[in-house]
């Protein structure tokens, strides 16, 4: 079929394919049923999955997720995975929140257990944990050399400074640090912008959710991952704050300058990019992982917090509230991994590629020497945020992910409204009453930010995990209905 | 000539134009100002200048509202007027010279509307036409 000029090969209900054209150098493939593919050529998205196909040393595919949309230079939801020797890594592969992503931790609570103080938790929450514009003071204001430590250490910074166990790192991604991570590849005024936001959760789409866990697909995965049906859980989305910002910003100059030098022509400035071996591009790889560091050390601090508001709240021990993280993912990131890759022979060869997720999540499978010993027999936790008002999943990554999208998958739900369309629809509602009376209280810096966050902002995040599951990219383990939320 | 605010799903685009470059750098500081604060209250208590080089005049303009973000977010000083937009161009380069009235953040007096994580360089294009300039920005927020 041909869209806008664009001709689309179906290769099954939930995967199309963009044949190469122009200068493409692979084709661009598209996760989607044929309700959501029509959608995404509502706006830029489609135009910038083929747009990073002309990439420097781009393997196989340009991949979009089913969440896929109009982002800077590579679309939200994109996926593209570049080779060592001859390719680039680009900024725009990672976005300007590096490292933004999310965790999930269990309590042995259940519903009945709490649902006559979730006001009181959600109060407790806000008071622990800075959210808002420039959100600061979750914990001291840090000193640049700390800031520097954090850069290099990650997560292992909170945990030696008391926020957390050692434990919490064996269930994040990476073990919640990146190596080859050096802080003076970072500028002074990123770490300036990163002095006081430790531990803080910011604002826009960024949040804390307690959940309930309302429905299992998936009995045996659900057991490994600790969870049952009733079970209280908590939800955070953030990441590396002004710090990681700053970061993006700083090397998209450097790389818009140097596009001449390389000799790069590209259809979008924002999709500026050097070669990875280049100084440049090292530079910016270096800087990078500081900042998924940051983000790391970030939510491990506030998950902490969170930990302690449940403490304070429910009055009750360390036993008995049993708080353990599930996994912490990252969905904004360039990596260096292994995988199988089909070369333009058709040859299938084994090596390390620069794998860029800008609003996708890794998803390995089961066996992966890559995820936490306990899962490997089930496969990684895949966390994907829905909107406020409705539900989140937990899925797991499977083997078809591996040979398919780099191990990839969804990260969320993605708007369907702008922000100003949002706020014209909530007008003459009571947002607030409305959700608590569905059951979620939320407490937020300011009304704003909840009319521009409404449920009806944002897709159905049920259709895009089903679309992933269907594929066989990452299976369903468990839903999750919110009932307290704290945002920005 | 001012500003006005186009649809963008995810975060916030808007036009800017001027009849000049100066003009349209003005214009873009009051789009800047109108999604980040509420300013009724912001006083001119001091001012301070700055100054910004680039190669052309889409990465002067990035270099400028990110300076605006920098001083907003980080240094905590919002600034509600600028007094002088001064472009200058020397060889290959761009240079801009800026000089701003503002206060200190105070919460009891100021609201931030909005965290604008970075100015985007995504389909911004200044162009003249006319003798009117304009150019899109993105803001990721």
């Amino acid at each position: 079929m041909e869209i806008n000029g664009i001709r689309i090969e179906k290769i099954n209900d939930y995967l199309w394919e963009i044949p190469k054209q122009g200068k493409m150098l692979v084709p661009g493939r598209i996760y989607a049923t044929e309700k959501m593919l029509k959608e995404s050529f509502n706006d830029e998205a489609i135009k910038q999955v083929i747009n990073v196909a002309h990439l420097p040393g781009i393997q196989m595919y340009s991949l979009a997720m089913p969440d896929i949309h109009w982002g800077y230079g590579f679309p939200i939801g994109g996926v593209a995975a570049t080779d060592l020797d001859n390719g680039v890594i680009s900024p725009g592969g990672v976005g300007y929140d590096i490292n933004c992503g999310v965790r999930l931790a269990r309590t042995a609570l259940k519903y009945e257990d709490v649902k006559n103080k979730i006001q009181r938790l959600i109060e407790v929450l806000f008071k622990n944990i800075p959210t808002g514009v420039g959100a600061s003071g979750a914990i001291r204001k840090l000193s640049p050399s700390e800031i520097k430590s954090i850069l290099k250490k990650g997560a292992e910074w909170a945990i030696e400074n008391g926020f957390g166990s050692q434990e919490d790192l064996l269930f994040t991604e990476e073990n919640g640090k990146l190596k080859d991570a050096n802080p003076e590849s970072v500028s002074q005024r990123a770490i300036e912008r990163g002095l006081d936001q430790a531990g803080t959760l910011g604002s826009g789409n960024h949040f804390l959710e307690v959940d309930v866990v309302e429905e299992i697909y998936d009995d045996k995965v659900a057991e490994v991952f600790g969870l049952f049906k009733g079970q209280i859980v908590i939800l955070i989305h953030t990441g590396s704050r002004g710090l990681g910002y700053q970061i993006c910003d700083d090397y998209l100059k450097i790389l818009v300058q140097s596009e001449k030098k390389f000799g790069l022509n590209l259809p979008d400035k924002q999709l500026a990019c050097a070669p990875i071996k280049s100084q440049e591009g090292q530079d910016y790889l270096s800087a990078m992982r500081c900042a998924a560091n940051f983000a790391w050390n970030n939510r491990q601090i506030i998950m902490h917090l969170a930990k302690k508001s449940f403490k304070e709240t429910f009055s009750i021990s360390e036993k008995e509230l049993d708080f353990h993280l599930i996994y912490d993912v990252c969905h904004n990131i360039a990596k260096i991994e292994e995988h199988e890759i089909i070369d333009s022979n058709g040859k299938t060869i084994t090596k390390k590629v620069c794998v860029h997720r800008k609003g996708a999540t890794r998803a390995y499978p089961a066996g992966s020497n890559f995820i936490p010993e306990k899962y490997r027999e089930v496969g990684q936790p895949v966390l994907i945020p829905g909107d406020m008002g409705r539900y989140s999943f937990i899925s797991v990554g499977t083997q078809k992910a591996m040979e398919e999208t780099f191990g990839s998958s969804c990260h969320g739900a993605g708007r369907v409204q702008s922000r100003h369309q949002a706020m014209k629809s909530a007008k003459g509602k009571d947002l607030i009453k409305e959700l608590t009376d569905s059951g979620i209280i939320i407490q937020a810096k300011g009304y704003k930010t909840i009319a521009e966050e409404m449920p009806h902002a944002y897709k159905d995040v049920s259709e895009v995990v089903d679309v992933m599951h269907y594929a066989g990219i990452s299976s369903k383990v468990a839903k999750l209905k919110p009932i307290g939320v704290i945002k920005g | 000539m001012g500003y006005k605010f186009l649809e963008h799903t995810a975060d916030i685009a808007i036009l800017v134009e001027g009849k000049s470059i100066e003009d349209l750098f003005l214009s873009a500081f009051y789009a800047w100002k109108d999604i980040t604060i509420e300013s009724k209250k912001v006083t001119n208590e001091n001012s301070k200048k700055f100054l910004f080089e680039a190669k052309s005049l889409e990465e002067l303009l990035i270099e400028f509202l990110g300076e605006l973000n920098y001083q907003l977010y980080t240094k905590k000083w919002i600034i509600n007027i600028v007094k002088k937009v001064l472009i200058e161009r020397t060889n290959s380069n761009y240079h801009l010279e800026i000089e701003a009235l503002g206060e200190s953040y105070n919460s009891k007096n100021h609201i931030i509307k909005e965290e604008i994580k970075a100015v985007t360089f995504h389909q911004m294009k200044i162009e003249e036409k006319d003798g009117n300039f304009s150019t899109m920005i993105v803001f990721d927020i």
